[in-house]
């Protein structure tokens, strides 16, 4: 059940750096305000409904893994506001933004408060050795790019989630994220008009997101450090091996959540 | 038997350094060198001594190094004297900066007597770019932009003239990248930002500081002085907090405006009231937060950031 009381805030893994933010700027009394604002788009707009939670990691460090779409990163939010809900005590990932958004005013201050941090390396690093959790999502810009013809359709799957994995001795739990990829279809979109440093101008179907119910796949954890030495996190061979498996493990949990799923809006 | 050459001496960091080792038992001496004839504060102790001299002069340097020095055995040598206003620029301040630490290094090594060389350098060497990760280790790129302002030219410059030496000197060679020390007098900009009662920062955006008080400067000084490590070592400080955060704590008002309208807001604010915020040098990192990664410092030289900033202090001015 998604929670704002203080005390499932007090309760999570949070490193004060002196002032209440963490050194990445993440605020808990911002995520818990953020939390009852968007309660509503969980629990009554998208209807999120996550599925084999227990897959969930309660403690270490670990990787989630999804596919993205979206011309908000609304599966980024519900994905986190369900790892918060099915966990106890609540974890609370800490989601990648791409690389424009903290150069977006308010919004990347925002989301900064709220946990996210800049996609890089040394950031998820830092993160996984102080045993968080995170969020990537190894599409990237072309993922939340495609038009809605290609919904479900994995695009070129990045290999520095399986690197990080590797080197930093956290499992990777496949999501496959169902709802999402219709929740705000794009037409097309407008390359040479880039806000705040975004890559594009998006041209949206409808003016706000359409009601569609969200289904989260949760996966079995993939050992990636159990099968290949530290060493091995350089290795282009192993990690395009790598990353071919949490794909097809991420492909595998959409098939099986489209056959599942009874309706765009059930 | 260790005898510390500090230059430096007058600014609050090397005064608070002076006065550390002479109370430190482990260190026999300290020669503090200040350009002025006088210093404003000297720790009354028999081991201190000040001497004044004008390290933009190479004969200077050798004079001091090769004469007093010698004489009284200096083992190892702590490098500060940085100049600290932006507003001064040109080819004294550029000798001062870059040419003295050149040739300071340089007799360093010919020198008899001593063994270790630090080099205190800062935050200010490092890029600001949104696609670093926002806490940055010691082999980030450093800021070698045309576009950048002498004072952080010269720093990075002298920065990397120690760094080219490192594993080719006989010295052992410690360079320590500080964050921000915000005190008077320091060469901080944010000290200066927030001595208005307004501080103007862009609108939307709120990025994270990280702040080393006098205290941990000190001691970060101090285990690189006892210490053996060699390298390049990123000195973090114990508050890590948001510039909306930090003007509310130092008693100012935080105003955001858009972010146009503050280079020349505060391009009149520096002609007219003279101050030193030079919004040019500061415009990236009100945007993005750039933090030190402290680990490698906290590994090898023992040091973590244990005391905060008095923030009563900067309320009460």
């Amino acid at each position: 059940m998604l929670s704002s009381d203080k005390h499932v805030f007090r309760d999570m893994l949070f490193r004060d750096a002196g002032h209440g933010y963490d050194e990445f700027g993440f605020h808990p009394e911002t995520a818990r305000w953020g939390v009852k604002v968007l309660a509503p788009l969980y629990n009554t707009y998208f209807r999120v409904k996550g599925h084999e939670t227990d897959r969930i990691p309660q403690e270490g460090p670990a990787i989630l893994a999804a596919n993205h779409a979206g011309m908000l990163p609304v599966d980024a939010i519900m994905l986190s506001l369900d790892v918060f809900a099915n966990t106890a005590p609540a974890r609370w990932p800490r989601a990648s933004m791409d690389h424009f958004v903290p150069l977006m005013p308010f919004v990347g201050t925002f989301f900064s408060r709220c946990g996210a941090v800049a996609g890089s390396r040394g950031n998820f690093g830092r993160l996984l050795d102080a045993g968080e959790l995170v969020t990537a999502f190894p599409e990237g810009v072309p993922g939340i790019q495609k038009p809605i013809w290609k919904r479900y359709e994995l695009q070129e799957w990045r290999v520095g989630h399986c690197e990080l994995a590797i080197r930093h001795s956290a499992p990777i739990v496949p999501v496959g994220i169902i709802g999402s990829e219709e929740q705000w279809p794009q037409v097309g979109h407008i390359n040479s008009i880039k806000p705040f440093g975004a890559p594009y101008l998006p041209i949206p179907i409808s003016p706000v997101p359409l009601p569609v119910r969200i289904h989260i796949h949760y996966g079995e954890p993939i050992p990636l450090h159990e099968d290949y030495a530290p060493d091995k996190s350089d290795d282009p061979a192993v990690l395009a091996e790598a990353a071919a498996r949490v794909k097809g493990a991420v492909q595998e949990l959409i098939i099986k959540g489209l056959e599942e799923r009874q309706g765009l809006f059930r | 038997m260790t005898v510390v050459l500090l230059t430096g001496v007058t600014t609050p960091l090397g005064t608070a350094l002076a006065k550390a080792l002479v109370e430190d038992s482990d260190i026999q001496l300290v020669i503090g060198v200040g350009v002025e004839r006088t210093p404003p504060a000297q720790p009354a102790s028999d081991s201190f001594i000040y001497e004044s001299w004008d390290l933009g002069k190479e004969r200077n340097i050798r004079r001091m190094l090769f004469g007093s020095c010698r004489e009284r055995g200096v083992t190892h040598v702590v490098h500060s004297a940085l100049h600290r206003s932006p507003l001064h620029e040109g080819g004294h301040v550029h000798r001062l900066n870059v040419e003295s630490t050149r040739h300071l290094l340089r007799f360093c090594e010919r020198h008899p007597t001593i063994r270790r060389f630090v080099f205190r350098s800062d935050v200010e060497v490092y890029r600001h770019d949104h696609l670093h990760p926002t806490l940055l280790r010691e082999d980030q790129p450093l800021e070698l932009s045309v576009a950048a302002k002498q004072r952080v030219r010269d720093r990075v410059e002298a920065d990397l003239t120690i760094c080219t030496r490192m594993g080719m000197s006989s010295l052992s060679i410690c360079v320590l990248r500080m964050a921000e020390v915000l005190a008077p007098e320091s060469g901080s900009q944010l000290h200066d930002w927030l001595l208005s009662r307004i501080a103007i920062r862009p609108l939307g955006y709120n990025p994270m500081f990280n702040l080393l008080s006098l205290e941990d400067a000190v001691a970060a000084l101090i285990a690189a002085i006892k210490g053996e490590a060699q390298g390049v070592f990123n000195i973090p400080g114990f508050d890590s907090l948001p510039l909306k955060r930090l003007a509310e704590l130092a008693g100012v008002r935080p105003v955001a405006l858009p972010g146009p309208m503050l280079s020349p807001l505060y391009r009149w604010r520096e002609r007219v009231r003279k101050t030193e915020f030079t919004y040019e040098m500061n415009d990236g990192r009100f945007h993005t937060s750039d933090l030190l990664d402290g680990t490698r410092a906290q590994k090898e030289l023992g040091y973590e950031p244990q005391h905060g900033i008095d923030f009563s202090h900067l309320k009460r001015r």
